[in-house]
């Protein structure tokens, strides 16, 4: 098929109708997507317009520009402030926990290169906030440790953002070339660039939007200008081999810290993420590779069981730093099992990145994030329940 | 010409621990629920509650946190079967609804300014604050169509 506008059409619409199904199983829309865009990917029905699949990369840099926008709210002083060190604490030994088990499983266990390991790693560290929120808002769940799971769920996809852009330019780097003693710095100094340009870029931006913004008249004209910019952003992060994650996460960050009116950009793009968002997670869908997936059931059990031992440990260590109740040491790495559209993106990227492992790395990605937006929730509630945050009778 | 000469100097404002129940029955007799600036006690102006607000009630809690959450699904609400008991009137309170994030004016910007500010955002009333951010009065859209009706002599 070849008709693009009718394929878009189509991909929209089957969206919106599984998304409607797979609720009643109170699953989350993201996995309905996914799983629609397995079936009518090339690998099964071979639905999806070869011109729309090519596009992929490119829907996948916006809409991650788009998140990465969204979490860059994060960082607004007032945010940061309310967080509480038990949150910090969690949130960041957590990702580093899941990224630290998955690299070393993948390098010592799986011998893959440790590039590869890393990337696998700096993936592992993303969570899904979405699906943890839906089990919440089901169950009614409400206490302390439901307030500490949400504020860790909220914050940790940004260090998530930051392990892999880090954790990126350090494997591009050792992927170009041989690793010697002496090339570790460079590596080092290669990432630190990556992140200070983008800074910098984000930063500039936000100052741009920001003076622009003033001859904003209408609503129209707002969400015209935040695309406008973002999208600015994304493409010169590209142009510099910057990275897009990060300048679009500073942009984010900077201007919530700039503009007193600055939430207005963020909601002014509600408008139009929706249907972005379906395309990204059909379109990941579609191109998984079922080809390969027969030789990827070891990766795949090692990335599951050791993401989730990363959490839990990590958790378990943070929560003793902190001084936090017992139920939240015990139970909260659980509840941070789901995994879905940052893990995602990020597997997108290292796809078209790394163009001999990037389809291992991609195909296991949407693999596990299956499993893990149908497993994760149950996981939440496990956690819910055994935190007594909720009742189920 | 500067917001403070237009608008209107008596504000009903609540403070955040008054109780849903005394919230509601200050403007039981209203036609609409108006935009209710939250005070301390110093009156500096620390958030808003809309009806959306109130709306928030029916729903779980958490609603600045949910804002950073990217791909949620919009939680389908249906009031009219909603199971909320009664003590809701009297365990929520106005901190646990109020928005932190809001649009208000200083009392001597524009009136080209706020009227642009309120086409921008869709508000059609905003809290106006003095330099040090006590309330000092609200002002609507139809306080700036007064303005200029009277400055053409078709109002009195």
């Amino acid at each position: 098929m070849n008709n693009s506008i009718l394929g878009l059409g189509f991909i929209l619409t089957a969206g919106l109708v599984s998304a409607k199904l797979i609720k009643k199983f109170s699953f989350p829309a993201v996995t309905a997507y996914l799983l629609l865009g397995i079936l009518i990917g090339p690998s099964i029905l071979n639905l999806v317009p070869k011109d729309i699949l090519n596009s992929s990369g490119m829907i996948s840099n916006v809409v991650l520009g788009i998140i990465a926008f969204g979490i860059g709210q994060n960082f607004s002083r007032f945010h940061l402030r309310r967080i509480g060190k038990t949150v910090i604490w969690i949130s960041v030994l957590e990702a580093c926990g899941a990224l630290i088990l998955v690299t070393a499983a993948f390098y010592f266990l799986l011998h893959q290169p440790f590039y590869i390991s890393l990337i696998f790693g700096s993936i592992a560290s993303a969570t899904a906030p979405a699906a943890t929120v839906m089990v919440i808002r089901e169950y009614r769940a409400r206490g302390n440790f439901t307030d500490t799971l949400l504020g860790v769920v909220a914050i940790d996809d940004a260090w998530c953002l930051i392990i892999f852009a880090v954790s990126l330019a350090i494997s591009q780097a050792i992927y170009a070339h041989a690793v010697a003693a002496s090339f570790i710095i460079r590596v080092f100094l290669n990432a630190l660039l990556s992140i200070a340009g983008s800074f910098i870029l984000g930063a500039f931006m936000a100052v741009v939007l920001s003076i622009i913004y003033r001859f904003v008249r209408t609503q129209a004209e707002l969400l015209i200008l935040t695309l406008g910019l973002i999208f600015l952003n994304i493409g010169i992060a590209i142009w510099l081999n910057l990275s897009v994650l990060l300048a679009s996460m500073f942009l984010g960050a900077m201007l919530v810290n700039l503009n007193r009116y600055s939430f207005k950009f963020f909601d002014s793009l509600k408008m139009i993420d929706s249907p972005l968002f379906l395309l990204f997670f059909v379109l990941a869908g579609a191109n998984l590779e079922i080809g390969i997936l027969n030789n990827l059931s070891l990766v795949g059990l090692t990335y599951l069981i050791f993401r989730v031992a990363g959490k839990i440990l990590g958790v378990n260590i943070g929560a003793k730093a902190s001084g936090a109740a017992s139920s939240v040491r015990k139970y909260l790495g659980f509840a941070l099992v789901p995994q879905a559209g940052v893990a995602l993106g990020c597997a997108l990227i290292a796809k078209s990145d790394f163009p001999e492992a990037g389809n291992m790395i991609f195909t296991t990605i949407v693999a596990t994030t299956v499993i893990y937006e149908l497993v994760g929730p149950l996981c939440t509630k496990y956690a819910l329940r055994k935190a007594e945050d909720i009742i189920i009778h | 010409m500067q917001v403070r000469k237009v608008m209107s100097k008596e504000v009903i404002s609540v403070r955040r621990s008054m109780k849903l129940r005394e919230l509601l029955g200050i403007f039981k007799d209203f036609h609409i629920f108006p935009l209710v600036p939250v005070v301390e006690d110093d009156n500096r102006l620390i958030g808003v509650v809309s009806f959306r607000n109130i709306l928030d009630v029916f729903q779980s809690s958490h609603p600045d946190v949910l804002k950073l959450v990217p791909f949620l699904d919009e939680e389908e609400q249906n009031i009219f079967r909603m199971d909320i008991s009664e003590d809701i009137g009297d365990l929520v309170v106005v901190q646990d609804i109020m928005d932190l994030e809001y649009i208000y004016i200083r009392e001597d910007t524009s009136l080209e300014e706020v009227y642009k500010l309120m086409d921008v955002h869709l508000k059609e009333e905003l809290p106006v604050v003095d330099r040090s951010g006590r309330l000092v009065g609200r002002v609507g859209i139809f306080d700036i169509i007064k303005f200029l009706f009277k400055q053409k002599g078709i109002m009195s």
